[in-house]
């Protein structure tokens, strides 16, 4: 904004007035009707009531073109909601949960997610973005009342809900982010307290993402330093059968964001700017498998 | 006077894009009587000014990644929407008047800003504002916006306190406003 704009925009503002009445109660509900709030929910699957909050902001400025434009996996952005709304479903299916939209059938990722996508093609997009969020806020309501440690099972993959629920806020904060960017829209990070157990998740699942990429650590330790709000320090023993971790072998240092989205597919490995030492060929090996789980 | 986002504003807008209502009631604390305040300038009318007020906190919220933080304060983000809207209403109720006394001579279409807060007469008009004030006003508002000097260094140049400089600005502020008030009747 120009000098003489903000000038003119502070002049006018120089008088502050109040209201006759206080708004703040109206406000509040109405803007409750505008666009929902994130939804209520345990303590630990907040972060991920928030990113279904932001992607809802997301798609709340989406004209009829953003809505067919292809964002990532050759998906539009209307074929990108279902196939969240997909996983959420499997993810609530798990852990007794309201499932939305059409009938589980095969309960794996790509299958669920064709036969949502085909269900929500004969619907317009805001009626997709109306299910997708009825099933992200169903799940959120039905994990209020859940024990964290509750386990659960998604593609074969069977840990905690409240770690798959970081794991659904990983993969939504990267999708929101691969939309904003097609609609060049500049997306705020979370807030630290949501980053932090995110990052956490991926800090622990280096084991397995190594393991999964061909590499086994057993008995070797990493010391990760993410820097950034909702960054940390971390000690990680390597193997998926370690008992815990010892003197670290190498050690990484790295924005705690893109180490986030480098767990989430985002980001070439090879190119990855981070801080190495100790052991580089394990490090390298850290960084180059961490992707391995990450799928569509 | 920072142009970028300070760090508070950057929070809650994060907080706000996150779907936190308490965050929106913040910004609305921190924020409704300077809009409300503007509102009425331009407005000159108390209802009118708080559907403006509410209407601008509702468009933040429900819309909330139209704002960017790179670019400018949540205080001016808000600020520009609420004088849009007002102008917007002055100038259709301007219209319905004269539609009212009967035909007119020449149509013209209310003008949409899109990026800029104002035409270039009015820009035109404020400077014009700043050059007649008083000298050691427009010394002082000279410094600060167009030199992009902190109230500090503004004191300093001018050889006067911090609190001196900062009050002198805000009585430049008071008298801009009042000055392009009387010409816009």
């Amino acid at each position: 904004m120009d000098p003489v704009e903000r000038l003119y925009l502070d002049a006018l503002m120089e008088d502050p007035e109040v209201p006759a009445r206080s708004l703040r109660p109206q406000l509040l509900a109405g803007a409750r009707a505008r666009r929902r709030p994130a939804a209520p929910t345990a303590a630990w699957a907040e972060p991920y009531a928030g990113r279904v909050a932001a992607m809802d902001a997301l798609l709340a400025s989406a004209v009829d073109d953003d809505w067919s434009r292809i964002i990532v996996e050759g998906w539009t952005l209307q074929e990108l909601v279902a196939h969240l709304a997909a996983k959420d479903g499997l993810l609530a299916a798990s852990v007794g949960a309201p499932v939305l939209g059409p009938p589980i059938g095969a309960v794996d990722s790509a299958s669920r997610t064709n036969d949502v996508q085909a269900y929500e093609r004969a619907r317009s997009p805001e009626q997709t973005r109306r299910d997708w969020r009825a099933q992200a806020d169903a799940l959120c309501r039905h994990l209020a009342d859940l024990p964290p440690a509750t386990p659960a099972t998604v593609d074969g993959l069977e840990a905690p809900v409240n770690d798959h629920i970081l794991a659904r806020c990983l993969e939504t904060w990267v999708h929101t982010s691969d939309a904003a960017e097609t609609a060049e829209i500049r997306l705020p990070d979370p807030i630290a307290q949501h980053i932090h157990p995110t990052a956490d998740l991926c800090a622990r699942l280096l084991p397995f993402t190594m393991l999964f990429g061909g590499v086994d650590g057993a008995g070797r330790t990493l010391h990760l330093t993410l820097t950034g709000a909702g960054g940390g320090e971390w000690r990680i023993a390597l193997g998926v059968a370690d008992a815990a971790p010892g003197e670290p072998d190498a050690r990484i240092t790295a924005d705690v964001k893109q180490f986030c989205f480098l767990l989430g597919g985002r980001g070439d490995p090879a190119e990855f700017p981070a801080e190495l030492e100790g052991d580089l060929s394990l490090a390298r090996d850290v960084l180059a498998t961490a992707p391995s789980l990450s799928g569509p | 006077m920072p142009v970028e986002a300070p760090y508070d504003d950057r929070l809650l807008h994060q907080r706000v894009v996150g779907g936190d209502e308490s965050a929106l009631g913040e910004v609305y604390d921190r924020l409704s009587s300077l809009i409300f305040g503007l509102a009425l300038r331009v407005t000159r009318d108390r209802v009118i000014a708080e559907d403006i007020t509410q209407e601008v906190f509702l468009v933040f919220w429900e819309r909330p990644l139209a704002y960017d933080p790179e670019r400018g304060t949540l205080r001016a983000w808000l600020a520009t929407i609420a004088h849009r809207r007002a102008v917007d209403h002055v100038r259709a109720e301007e219209r319905r008047r004269v539609s009212a006394l009967g035909p007119r001579l020449f149509e013209r279409e209310p003008v949409r800003l899109e990026d800029t807060v104002l035409a270039a007469d009015e820009a035109q008009r404020v400077r014009q504002a700043v050059t007649s004030l008083p000298e050691g006003l427009r010394e002082a508002v000279e410094l600060a916006y167009f030199g992009g000097r902190t109230y500090r260094q503004v004191g300093e140049e001018l050889g006067v306190p911090e609190g001196t400089a900062k009050s002198r600005i805000r009585l430049a502020l008071r008298r801009l406003a009042d000055a392009l008030a009387e010409e816009e009747v």
